[in-house]
Parts: C-alpha cells; structure tokens; sequence
C-alpha cells in the first residue's frame, strides 16, 4: 500500500517534525517505509534514516506501508504531513 | 610570567547578560571521562550480558531526556524543549540500536558498539550543511549520554553546583543549560558560542551572567581559581582585584518593583524591556518590566526554510501581550538586510549594507508580502488579549515611507474587516534611526501615536562610525553632544505633535544616564530586562527639576567629555 504526500510543516522533516513522524510510524505494527519521489525507501522508525533524507516544506514523499493497520497508519501519517507545525502544537495546554 | 604572576588576566568573550558574577570555577568537561580504553578481547565478553547494560542504558538515557523536557519546557519554552523529543527518537533509532547490537556480537562491549555504531551517522550529518550539520550535534549528544550512562562516568552534576560557582565548559548542550539552578550558579563562560546559542538565550531568560565565544584561552583558567564573569563587557576575569570584585557584586543588590515607578516629585516614566525571543518573556516579568518596549520579531525568521505563516506569528505576538495583561508590547516589524541572512529571502551583497536596504525599505519593496502576513498577525493578536499592543516600523527615512507603512496597515485592516476577521488596529510608531528621521521628527510625529529612539543606530549613524568596525568605536557614544541634540529635538517634535517618546538603544539600561533621559522629557526607557531594577530605583530618586537642569547643560555641551563630567557630578550627590 502506497501514497504520495506533500509535506506541509515548514521545517519540512527535520529535528521537531520528524520526531513526531517517526513517533507515529512506530506507534503502527505496519512495515512503514518513506522515501523522496526520486529515492529509495527508507525505515519510518528511524530517526536516523527519516533526517538524512532531508525533505524540505513542499517536497513530496512515498509512504509505503505493509501489514495489517498499513491503511491506518497511512491516514495518520499523511494527517500529520499535511498540517502545519503551528497548528499541532498552538494549543499545549490540553 | 612572573612579573605578570598577580595580576589579574582578562579574557574576552561575548557578554550575553548584563549581569557581573564572581566565584568559584568548576570545569565542565562531561567528554574527557568518555575516553574509552582499548576494548578486551572478544571471548572475555558475554554479548547477552552486554545487551542487557545497553537496554538499561537506554532505559535511563528516556528517563533523563523525559525530565530535562519537562523542565526546559517549564522554564525555557516548547520550542526549545523539542529537542529533546529528537534526542529520545535518536536513542531508540532502530539503525542505531541494530548497529550497537550487531557490534556486541561480534565481542565488543556495550560501550565500544555504542562508539562505533554513532560513528558513521554522525560523519554523514557532519558532512551536510547548515542545520543538517547541527544533528551531528544531537547525535553527539545522545551518543555522550549513552556512553555516560555505560561507564558510571562522574559527571559534574550540574543541577546541584555548589553556591557561587562559575561554569567553565568548551560549550554547553541544551541538556547542559537545562540543569543549571540559577541559585546556585554565579555565571558561566563557554569557550564556544554566540549570542543565539540555547546557552546564551538560557542565561538571559534567567539571569545569570555570562560570556561565551571566549576562545581557547579560556582553558589557562584552572578549576578552583576565583572568577569573575562580566556579562556586559564580555570579560572573564581571573583572580579579579577586590576593586573589582566590588564593581561585580554591586549590581544585583537592587530590589525588583514590579510596580510602575514614578520620580520623587510624581512624574511617572514607563520601564520597559527589550526582548528578542519568547523565552525572555518570563525574565522581563520576573525584573518588573511594566511592558515591553521593543520586542524584535527576527528570531521568528531565521534560522528556519521558510517564513512564519500568519497563525505562527498570531501565536506569539499573542503570547508577548499576555505576558502583560496591564502593560504595553511594542513590536518592531521585521527588520533585516542589514547583517542577517535569512536562507529563503533574497539579500544582495551590498558594499553597506547598514546603509541599504533593510527595514521599512525591504518591508514596502522585496518583502512586501510578508510584512502584510506580519501586519495581519499583529492586527489579530491586538483584539485577542487584554494589553495594549502597539507596533512600530524600523529605518524610516521620510515621511513617504511612513506613509505607504500606514497605507499597508490601513488595507490589512480593510481586509480583515470584510473577511470577518476579529482585529484592532494597534498603536502605531516609527523608530527614530536615521539623521533623517530625527529631522523630519516634528512631520512623523503628527502622523503617528509614539516615537521610539534606537539609539543604537541613531549613534552609529549621526557619527558616521559603523558598529562592526572596531577602529571607530570611540565615536559611537550615545553621550556625544549631536546625539543628544538629536534625542532633544526627537522628544520635542514628539510633544509638538501629541506623540508619547520612548528609547530602545543600550543608552536605555545604563542607570547612570537615567538622570539624563528622564530630563530630556523621555516617557518610557527600554532595555534588557537585567538592569529594570536598577533603573527603576534611579527613577525613584529623582527630582525632574534637577533631571532637567542636567539635560540642558549636557545638550549645551562642545564635547562628550563636558557631557560625562555633568552626568557625573549628578551621580555624585
């Protein structure tokens, strides 16, 4: 299962964006794996891996994902890209 | 040497408080414990047991990151404590933790397969530019945690240094500033660093004093020597001479007003703060600021790959006013071209480019749309809190551009008021930077609620003499007679057309000229939130008559030596 995203946040996905990408992808027992739409894939719970992609605000990525909640994590995953930083993190006091 | 044996050495770093602190020195050197001996022979090493003190190690590192967070959280802000979410993130990297693993099998430690599996990623960051190259630093990071945690290494335990000690540290990690009791630290210097660093940014929001960048030469320094730490100067003294020591201790013996302070005969004058990120905010309050008197919206730009969007900025002008539910919060709208690169704006090379285009002249041509994004947030945030929030325009040199800003401000208006949006139109002001502006002063003033002196660039610019350049630093006194002139003829044309006048240059913070600038008819005084204390109290003592008096003979002066010697003799009484 796969799906093109445009990554909305305007850190694109560097230290605080990434952290809560692969915060979520782990969060799945889905296989997730992202990639640049000119690269390979790499692991979506490695920090490591998703950072020296090093996808800007606006780009584009893969999301690949197997496994039995594969469709699940894809809706949060692209939730997640498609909203910027601000909003998610304008209201901390709930 | 020896001749030179008692006399104190002076190191020279950048100041990032005006705050002076002396005490004991203790070296913070958490990577010289991590030096890791030559591995045993791989038969002599259980890989199971080894995979356990990894997971333990592990285990502790989420702990420790969990509650250096919170506590950043708490007291610095959200921003900056979201670093450590991507530290955690690093510790549990599954690449990372495989490479450890794998490198236990085949005989390593723990320790060593922790050394060896950070190697390669951090090489690769190390390899990228800009801020891909600051997650070697994190990884560098966690990876010393990690090892920290594996060997038991003693670590000087920063959260509980004993009282009036003086940090020494090559630099100092957000995790490092994050432990720091400003009870108990005098001070810090830090061989690396600049005015932005976490560090920097962590000693301005809670006062302690501190210098960083010093260089190399700090480690001549040995831990136990006495110290001194002059925040303002940028110096690091060791073995200061009791004179200075007395100069350094003086300082803070001020009692904070929270209260708005009035002169001895009833005149009241508004005691603001500079502010250039959100984490000063708690600073500020904490000094008794009455409000904020600039509050500089660059940090929000840079350092990032695109500019703040609309709701971003809303957010933290909102956030700024609520900080002062009774007070006033002057925002200066963007101001850059001068010495910033901003990554996604376009700024030509220029031979001068203090004297190019920067401020109001980038806000109306290049930048113009995100001056209409800024103007937007700022109308919004204005109708959302309590405070009054007043916005000012920075390197205005006529009364066109003055206008075209207001014209700017004045369609914002229309369009949030057609869309529905909640606004108020703030109070508006233009900063008096330019020889121009002080000029044209009497014309600005009628077309506007404040004036703000930067004196700053007001300085730089009357004189002809460049802040950057050293060789002319002689000229750049705030208390040379045509600076003053220009202040006077400021706060005149400011009377004249029914404007309040307020200073946001470092002439502002200086308690010893307070006297000069209340006489000179200011009605608010803005500077870093360290020295409101002092200034406040040097209000409180004041007759305006004799504030007056002073004034005019220091504007009547030939020279800056004429000036002092008439600030000084009213100091001294």
């Amino acid at each position: 299962m796969e799906r093109t995203v445009t990554v909305v946040p305007e850190d694109g996905l560097h230290a605080r964006p990434a952290a809560k990408f692969v915060e979520t992808a782990t969060e799945f027992d889905a296989d997730v794996r992202v990639a640049p739409t000119d690269g390979d894939a790499v692991d979506a719970a490695s920090m490591l891996a998703v950072t020296s992609l090093g996808v800007a605000s606006g780009e584009d990525v893969r999301l690949i994902a197997e496994g039995d909640d594969a469709e699940a994590a894809l809706d949060d995953l692209e939730e997640l890209l498609s909203t910027p930083e601000t909003e998610s993190e304008a209201e901390p006091e709930t | 040497m020896a001749a030179n044996e008692s006399a104190p050495r002076s190191h020279e770093g950048t100041g990032v408080t005006p705050l002076s602190g002396v005490g004991s020195a203790v070296w913070y050197d958490p990577n010289a414990d991590l030096e890791l001996e030559a591995p045993p022979a791989a038969e002599a090493v259980d890989p199971d047991a080894e995979r356990e003190r990894f997971a333990d190690a592990r285990d502790r590192a989420r702990a420790e990151l969990e509650r250096e967070r919170e506590r950043t959280a708490e007291r610095v802000g959200e921003e900056e404590a979201a670093v450590f979410d991507a530290h955690k993130q690093f510790v549990d990297d599954p690449q990372i933790t495989d490479g450890v693993e794998a490198a236990i099998d085949d005989g390593l430690p723990a320790e060593h397969a922790v050394e060896d599996a950070f190697e390669d990623p951090i090489a690769q960051f190390e390899g990228m530019d800009g801020r891909m190259a600051e997650r070697a630093d994190d990884l560098r990071d966690v990876r010393d945690r990690l090892l920290r945690l594996l060997t038991d290494a003693d670590r000087v335990d920063l959260a509980s240094l004993s009282t009036g000690s003086i940090l020494l540290a090559e630099r100092l990690t957000p995790s490092d500033t994050a432990q720091l009791d400003p009870d108990r630290v005098a001070g810090f210097a830090t061989v690396e660093g600049g005015r932005t660093s976490h560090a920097a940014i962590f000693a301005r929001s809670l006062g302690i004093p501190a210098v960083v960048g010093v260089g190399d030469d700090l480690e001549s320094i040995d831990g136990g020597a006495d110290v001194l730490v002059d925040g303002e100067d940028g110096a690091v003294i060791a073995d200061p001479t009791p004179d200075q020591r007395e100069r350094a201790a003086g300082g803070r013996d001020v009692d904070v007003r929270e209260e708005p302070v009035e002169t001895a005969d009833g005149r009241s004058v508004e005691v603001a703060a500079n502010v250039g990120t959100l984490a000063e905010l708690e600073g500020a309050v904490a000094q008794g600021a009455d409000g904020i008197g600039l509050f500089r919206t660059e940090f929000l730009f840079l350092d990032r790959e695109a500019p703040p969007d609309e709701d971003e900025q809303f957010e933290v002008y909102r956030e700024a006013l609520a900080a002062f539910p009774e007070g006033r919060v002057v925002v200066r709208t963007l101001d850059v071209g001068g010495d910033k690169p901003i990554p996604y704006l376009e700024t030509p090379d220029a031979e001068n480019p203090f004297l190019g285009q920067r401020g109001i002249r980038r806000s109306l041509g290049p930048d113009a749309d995100l001056f209409e994004t800024q103007l937007r947030a700022l109308l919004r945030a204005a109708a959302a809190e309590p405070g009054t929030l007043s916005v000012m325009f920075p390197m205005v040199a006529t009364v066109p551009e003055l206008e075209a800003a207001l014209e700017t401000v004045e369609s914002v208006a229309a369009d949030l008021d057609s869309a529905g949006v909640e606004y108020e139109t703030p109070e508006l002001g233009v900063m008096i930077e330019t020889p121009s502006a002080a000029f044209t002063a009497e014309e600005l003033a009628e077309r506007v609620d404040f004036l703000s002196i930067g004196t700053n660039d007001l300085t730089q610019y009357v004189m002809a003499a460049a802040r950057e350049n050293e060789r002319v630093a002689d000229l750049r006194d705030p208390c040379e007679p045509a600076v003053l002139r220009a202040i006077e003829r400021t706060v005149a044309a400011a009377a004249a057309g029914d404007a309040w006048v307020g200073m946001c240059g470092e002439m502002a913070g200086d308690p010893d000229l307070t006297p000069l600038l209340v006489g000179l008819g200011l009605d608010e005084l803005s500077m870093s939130a360290v020295t409101i204390p002092e200034v406040k109290a040097a209000i409180a003592d004041l007759e305006t008559d004799d504030a007056e008096s002073l004034a005019n003979r220091a504007t009547d002066a030939a020279t800056r030596t004429t000036v002092s010697e008439h600030v000084n003799t009213t100091t001294d009484q």
